[in-house]
């Protein structure tokens, strides 16, 4: 274990150091993140507003805020760019350079990428938090923070980053048969965004949607950590729902491994 | 035609301290540094004359051309050419320069060639008649029919460059910019393309300013050159002078036995030679010596190397102009004229 | 001008020539927005199923205000889609020297070079949006509203291409700047709906500061209301105006600091 650990340690730190260097591209997307939140903010309260104030199905507004910029920041903190990467890799075709290296090449895709989100956790998520329990503090008078909730959120995050990791891996082999990455990028963005409940809250769609999303890989990207911080689940749904991601783990893990076998077989075929 | 006059060029650059805590640091405070690319660059180039600008990498050569096609604005010093200054007036300017950079390229990469010149004929606004002759003109100095059809990213880099320059000759410019044409080319398309070009300056007047790192360029090419280093002037005249001036120099290469241990100070103590007349290189039992035979001669030299030790194979060249201009890059400096 | 007009659509069909080539990805771009710009939508569907009106307007009210919003950010997107990539990385590798060595505006010739047809799907939604809302919208129409909102919409585009001008041509001097474009681009959110749900401090931002306001919701107010022309559309003529001539100055500020790139 630590034989592999030492082995990886440099991708984290590339990792690192990427985001340092597109540090103000980092800042832009947090701010624009935060922009977006504000402005759902404000939309939720003018909709809260006009359904009279009190509940909406089941949220109250300060439900609704943590749910809010929670769901962004864990969108953030998951977020994998490892299909952009192996798409451009694929494009210019120096994935046979990574191909080279002596190494698990989905671990070192990750360890470089762990590097960021370690980097995010401190100047993105633990500010975002605070923030939202005072903010929580004000509203109601009193200290709603519960650990065991905190715990079970980081676990749940940690499943919900391999969930993300491993569909963006399979997303990226879309570079053999398209072009326009970039579109494509756009595409799962948005579809991810609405069916990982980021954008709305899963609760609030129609019953049998709901529960077809629920049971989704994409539920278990942010909405489930964001659900177990707010404690809005029982003992044995706990249990149930990290379940389901890590069932979705493990599948997610094999389907990403056979397209990669099928990837590098048409890799020799075509010659890098 | 051309004047240049101490022309300075700076750059802001981040610099970032090494390992992780670097790292961190730059996050919050990235440090900053001034560059200088170029210092204080002269030269005047007359009208119909082919320049050789040439310099080691990172002396400023790049930095100098694109200043004086308008694309950076110098920190201080300035550049006219035909009268004007590329900054202030650069859409009449433009028209009256081309420019090629041999590391990039201006043509459309995804349509076939002759799509890139049906465009750059608007752009620069060549009538039709004229641009029918120019294209003759063109395809018979540069033979373009064979891949005028096809999509520029299919082109071979010989291909590519040959219709690069086309595309920077199109609206008959008085001056021409190359920067590294011939780079990453063969023997064989090299000489098409320096053929092309002495063309061009023959029949057009067009002036070149010509950036290489290739020396036969030079030789073929050049009526005189300009070399710089670390963003200043070190030498300006033409080739003919530099071989003069530096012809003295001569080479002796030899090899010995195990046995001999000869060293540079031996040389240069026993000869009375000092640092500029006597360079010394040696990788076991080779030995290279360049010496200014003007100093000593060159029966002298090999009878001093006999009288040290045996050797086994030995023999005295000219020393070719590459060697001379490597020469001038080691010592940094060599006077005008 | 007519040199112009016709160095921008050789250029343009240069670009159609180019897409022709790969049409699977043409596509791609085109469904990829229309399916961001469905769901953007079923949202606001949503929303309805719970609450009969929001901040006073009704459902087809919201989606019209919506659907407006759309069009001049598409239009934007269609013709000027190329300012991304000077921030991105057409300054930072130094490819920006190109279009300095041509006889013609750098601005112009870098707009002029791409035609971007992934924004068909803005468009269609936001017309079929409009068409679809328009009969149970309560609209204000007459010949002056629609003529005057007609004429105000490119001036809405121009909102968009001078805060991606004045953005893109920070790149200049940091040499990347896709995120400050994305960030500031990113604020267009704020258009989709009426300003009146913002605090007053917000609205103040998105009118006058990052007037993206006058980009979707004064425009619809005028068409809802037929009120205050002089605010609702000359505001956006107006704004649009000023903030272009600022982004030109800027750009061409921008040009003289440029580093290019390699030694």
């Amino acid at each position: 274990m630590n034989k592999i650990i030492r082995r990886y340690v440099p991708f984290m730190k590339a990792g690192v150091q990427n985001l340092v260097v597109y540090r103000l591209n980092f800042l832009g997307f947090v701010i624009g993140g935060l922009i977006y939140c504000f402005v759902m903010f404000y939309l939720w309260k003018a909709v809260f507003e006009s359904n009279g104030g009190g509940m909406f199905l089941g949220f109250s507004m300060t439900d609704m805020v943590v749910y809010l910029f929670l769901s962004n920041t864990t969108s953030q903190l998951i977020f994998s760019g490892v299909s952009n990467e192996i798409g451009e890799e694929i494009r210019d075709g120096s994935i046979t350079m990574r191909l080279l290296k002596p190494v698990n090449t989905d671990l070192s895709y990750m360890f470089n990428e762990l590097g960021t989100a370690l980097m995010k956790v401190v100047v993105l998520l633990i500010p975002v938090l605070a923030g939202l329990e005072i903010y929580r503090f004000c509203m109601t008078g009193t200290v709603v923070f519960s650990a065991v909730n905190f715990l079970l959120y980081l676990i749940s995050s940690v499943l919900a980053y391999i969930i993300s990791f491993r569909v963006n891996l399979c997303f990226g082999f879309i570079a053999f048969y398209v072009k326009n990455l970039w579109g494509i990028g756009i595409l799962k963005n948005s579809i991810i965004g609405f069916l990982s409940g980021s954008l709305i809250p899963l609760a609030f769609m129609p019953d049998g949607l709901r529960v077809c999303l629920e049971y989704l890989p994409f539920a278990s990207m942010s909405y489930t950590p964001v659900m177990l911080y707010m404690g809005k689940y029982g003992t044995y749904e706990i249990l149930f729902r990290i379940g389901i991601q890590v069932v979705w783990a493990v599948l997610l893990y094999g389907l990403s491994k056979l397209i990669w076998f099928g990837a590098i077989k048409k890799l020799c075929i075509q010659g890098g | 035609m051309i004047y240049a006059e101490h022309l300075r060029k700076e750059f802001k650059k981040t610099v970032k301290e090494p390992g992780l805590k670097g790292s961190f640091k730059a996050l919050f405070k990235p440090k900053k540094e001034i560059v200088v690319a170029a210092s204080d660059i002269s030269f005047h180039v007359p009208k119909g004359e082919i320049l050789g600008f040439i310099g080691p990498n990172g002396a400023g050569k790049s930095t100098v051309i694109k200043m004086l096609t308008g694309i950076l604005t110098p920190t201080s010093g300035q550049c006219r050419i035909n009268g004007k200054i590329p900054q202030n007036d650069r859409k009449k300017y433009v028209k009256e320069i081309g420019a090629v950079f041999g590391q990039r390229t201006q043509l459309w990469w995804d349509l076939p060639l002759q799509e890139t010149y049906n465009v750059l004929k608007e752009i620069y606004e060549v009538d039709d008649e004229k641009f029918k002759k120019r294209m003759a003109f063109l395809n018979e100095v540069l033979e373009l029919e064979k891949f005028i059809k096809s999509p520029v990213r299919t082109l071979s880099l010989g291909q590519r460059m040959r219709a690069d320059i086309a595309a920077s000759m199109l609206h008959s410019p008085k001056v021409l910019f190359l920067d590294e044409p011939t780079i990453g080319l063969d023997v064989v398309v090299k000489d098409n393309i320096r053929q092309a070009i002495m063309k061009i300056n023959k029949e057009e007047q067009t002036t070149v300013i010509l950036t290489t790192h290739d020396i036969s360029d030079i030789e073929l090419l050049c009526d005189r050159i300009v070399m710089i280093d670390k963003g200043k002037n070190v030498y300006d005249g033409s080739l003919q002078k530099l071989r003069e001036n530096f012809g003295q120099t001569r080479e002796l290469v030899f090899e010995t036995d195990n046995s001999a241990n000869l060293t540079e100070e031996l040389f240069r103590k026993g000869l009375k030679l000092d640092e500029c007349d006597l360079v010394f290189e040696n990788k076991k039992n080779n030995y290279k010596i360049r010496f200014n035979s003007a100093k000593i001669p060159v029966g002298e030299m090999l009878s001093y190397t006999l009288s040290l030790t045996k050797v086994k194979d030995i023999s005295v060249k000219d020393a070719d102009i590459e060697e001379i201009i490597r020469n001038l890059y080691r010592q940094g400096g060599a006077s005008d004229e | 001008m007519k040199r112009i007009l016709k160095i921008y659509t050789l250029l343009a069909a240069q670009n159609l020539k180019r897409l022709m080539e790969y049409r699977a990805d043409f596509l791609t771009g085109a469904v990829s927005f229309l399916i961001d710009q469905a769901i953007g939508i079923a949202f606001i569907f949503i929303i309805f199923t719970q609450i009969p009106q929001l901040a006073g307007f009704t459902f087809p009210q919201i989606l019209f205000i919506y659907g407006l919003s759309q069009i001049p950010k598409g239009l934007d997107h269609l013709l000027t889609d190329n300012l991304w990539c000077v921030g991105y990385f057409i300054v930072r590798k130094g490819d920006f020297d190109k279009y300095l060595i041509r006889p013609i505006n750098p601005l112009f010739h870098v707009i002029a070079e791409t035609f971007q047809v992934d924004a068909i799907g803005e468009l269609i939604v936001g017309i079929g949006l409009l068409i679809y809302a328009a009969p149970d919208a309560e609209l204000h129409l007459s010949v002056w509203t629609v003529l005057l909102s007609v004429i105000a919409v490119p001036f809405a585009a121009m909102i968009y291409t001078s805060l991606k001008i004045m953005t893109s041509a920070l790149a200049f001097w940091i040499k990347s700047s896709g995120f400050i474009i994305q960030m500031v681009y990113g604020m267009n959110e704020f258009s989709k709906y009426p300003t009146t749900i913002y605090s007053l401090p917000v609205r103040i931002f998105v009118t006058y500061i990052i007037p993206f306001a006058f980009t979707g919701y004064y425009l619809s107010l005028y068409l809802l209301t037929g009120e205050n022309p002089l605010f609702n559309i000359g505001g956006v003529i107006l704004v649009s105006s000023v903030l272009f001539v600022i982004s030109v100055l800027i750009w061409n500020k921008g040009i003289s600091a440029y580093e290019s790139a390699g030694a």
